[in-house]
């Protein structure tokens, strides 16, 4: 991939990251030899079934692994810095004022004790000894706002007194507390109900709108990705298999496992006959296939899917794909 | 603030209900001690009526009056602080109380709270480091002391540091200084006597809070506020102080408020191995004696000491997590 493909800068570089975790069974491997870039000024949606690697990989870009698990190899690029090779104090200073995160289930990220204003103070003067009372109480206000939230119900109570979708909003204040140029959202609407995801989501695009921040937008929703992103990355057993601009992955995916992604999304016109689920399961993370991890459930799969794993492929100035008949298929 | 005064007043009744029964028991236990009393006194040579007028006065009711009236009369005693006379000692029981309780106070207190703040520390450190050295080594302590009788280890620690190291005395709450003129000499020679009781205590009870406090901070640990406060960037000290720690401590001040309520009855081995003037040896020579006026005392302590650790652990545990505020 060349740096500045479509004319865009690149923000992170993620080249040949492999995550490993310790299993009774023995090694899995969540994230396999994986590259992705992300652009500045772009939303990269970040698109898998459950279990293919996305939340490992969202954690490892700020290198939140499981005791359990390591990162056996690869490069984590930002700013010119590489994440992976940051001393323990470089890295505490790195989170959330470069790159911040909404994780999975954010109703829990607050300190049951704490309120949330504390947090916010907490956080502000983790990075900036010196930071006044009041200017962060500014600075509170304003993100609150701009989540739609009111500040005062808000800031001064205790985490349990607020409603799921009320905590996930001020996490994603939170995330915004330090301007960060990267703001990843892993599955930021899981356990909400579907209205309280419809208004958060349009919060987040106006968000987007109003600030410019670039994101990686990480579901397996792809509605929502077509809301919000500028780019897809679409995940399969620990690796990207493939990464074009929103329409192209609607409109014309070029890997066998992203047009059968979309044939499992129900339609609002369509009968429910013209679904066509994926047949068999992911992939072992153990034992994955040799080949390219898909091949098992592929159905276009030729002789050389089951020996050699596919390269990702450069298509054009944004698309990428894994697959050896790309061409052939389309 | 209304809820406080609920709470105060349930805990009122549960010292009521605890009194009565500590009343009635008593009374009507088979082999009625109140009985027994009376044929101590006869056998000691003494006329029915003397007997019976001697009782009446460690007893701060007439036994021969009818039940309800025994009762109203021990209820009078109760509030008045008159606890009848102890026969063994032929001192008012108030009087033990207001001699023993200050013994076991100081040294059950300071025990606690090495305890507690040793199992506090120790237990997170393990939490931290499972699997280490440290943390198989306390587990493996940890499991044993709890399952020892605490007279055992005190033996123990008489023999090392008593006889054989001549460090510290072996018994007695001071020796060899005037206890009616308070000066340095006196306190030295209290705290030289309390190291070995109080050791003991910790000893053997520090294992308890360890191991509470391993598994409640493991607990804690796989909270997402913690990931979370990590991938905020904040410094590990503030972590561990603010949301591991003040977290994984909300449960074990539950038991520490316990653990202070039975202060009076949880160091009745100590106390007696060590000779030790407190609330626990009195219960045990009381015992023995079948002085039934003391005992009746004592218990009343215990029970009043209980219901407000339990009422303190409200109130506190109320300021301590919002989750529990009741406003």
């Amino acid at each position: 991939m060349s740096s500045a493909a479509g004319g865009k800068e690149v923000l992170l570089s993620i080249r040949g990251l492999t995550v490993e975790f310790r299993v009774p069974r023995g090694i899995l491997r969540a994230v396999d030899n994986l590259d992705l870039d992300v652009y500045s000024d772009e939303v990269l949606g970040l698109v898998g079934e459950s279990g293919c690697g996305k939340s490992v990989l969202a954690h490892t870009i700020l290198r939140i692994v499981d005791p359990n698990g390591r990162i056996a190899s690869g490069k984590i690029i930002f700013g010119g810095r590489d994440i992976l090779s940051m001393s323990k104090e470089e890295l505490r200073r790195f989170r959330w004022k470069e790159i911040a995160i909404v994780f999975q289930g954010a109703f829990n990220s607050f300190n049951p004790v704490m309120r949330i204003f504390e947090h916010m103070v907490d956080t502000t003067l983790a990075h900036d000894e010196n930071a006044k009372k009041d200017e962060i109480l500014k600075r509170s206000k304003e993100l609150m706002r701009m989540v739609r939230l009111d500040p005062e119900a808000v800031l001064e109570r205790y985490p349990h007194e607020l409603s799921g979708g009320m905590k996930q909003r001020a996490v994603a204040a939170m995330a915004m507390l330090l301007d960060p140029k990267l703001l990843i959202l892993d599955e930021p609407f899981s356990a909400l109900d579907v209205l309280t995801q419809k208004f958060f989501l349009k919060t987040l695009v106006d968000i987007r709108r109003e600030t410019k921040k670039s994101m990686i937008f990480i579901t397996h929703d792809l509605a929502q990705v077509a809301e919000i992103a500028d780019r897809v990355a679409v995940m399969y057993g620990g690796v990207i298999v493939e990464a074009a601009s929103v329409e192209d992955i609607f409109y014309r995916p070029r890997h066998p496992y992203t047009r059968a992604l979309l044939k499992a999304v129900p339609s609002i016109v369509g009968s429910v006959d013209e679904l066509k689920p994926l047949p068999g399961p992911l992939p072992d993370p153990v034992n994955p296939p040799p080949g390219c991890e898909f091949h098992p459930r592929c159905p276009h799969r030729v002789e050389i899917c089951s020996r050699v794993r596919p390269n990702l492929e450069r298509v054009d100035d944004v698309s990428l794909v894994a697959c050896h008949r790309w061409r052939e298929l389309n | 603030m209304r809820w406080i005064f609920r709470k105060a007043a349930l805990s009122l009744f549960t010292l009521f209900c605890a009194i009565t029964i500590n009343f009635f028991l008593y009374r009507m236990m088979p082999g009625n001690p109140v009985d027994m009393m009376i044929q101590q006194f006869l056998a000691l040579g003494y006329s029915y009526e003397e007997a019976l007028t001697r009782v009446s006065m460690a007893l701060s009711f007439v036994p021969t009056a009818p039940l309800h009236e025994q009762y109203v009369s021990f209820l009078k005693g109760v509030l008045t602080g008159n606890l009848g006379y102890s026969i063994w000692l032929a001192t008012p029981v108030a009087t033990i109380l207001g001699y023993g309780i200050p013994w076991t106070v100081f040294s059950v207190s300071i025990s606690l709270v090495i305890s507690f703040l040793l199992g506090i520390v120790l237990g997170m450190h393990m939490a931290y480091r499972r699997g280490s050295i440290i943390d198989k080594v306390l587990s493996f302590y940890s499991s044993i002391t709890t399952a020892m009788p605490q007279n055992i280890l005190g033996f123990f620690m008489i023999w090392v540091f008593a006889i054989q190291l001549k460090w510290l005395p072996a018994s007695g709450p001071y020796s060899g200084v005037d206890p009616r003129v308070f000066n340095l000499d006196f306190v030295i020679s209290v705290l030289r006597h309390a190291v070995l009781p109080i050791l003991t205590y910790v000893l053997t009870t520090v294992g308890g809070w360890i191991l509470t406090m391993k598994s409640s901070t493991i607990s804690v640990l796989g909270e997402y506020y913690v990931t979370a406060a990590e991938a905020r960037g904040l410094k590990d000290r503030r972590i561990v102080t603010a949301y591991v720690g003040r977290n994984a401590m909300l449960p074990l001040f539950t038991r520490f408020a316990i653990a202070l309520g039975f202060m009076f009855g949880g160091v009745l081995l100590i106390e007696n191995l060590f000779l030790y003037p407190g609330i626990g040896r009195f219960l045990n020579q009381a015992v023995y004696a079948r002085d039934y006026p003391l005992i009746s005392g004592l218990f009343l302590i215990t029970a009043v000491a209980v219901v407000a650790a339990n009422f303190m652990a409200d109130l506190l545990y109320s300021r301590l997590d919002p989750r529990i505020r009741f406003e």
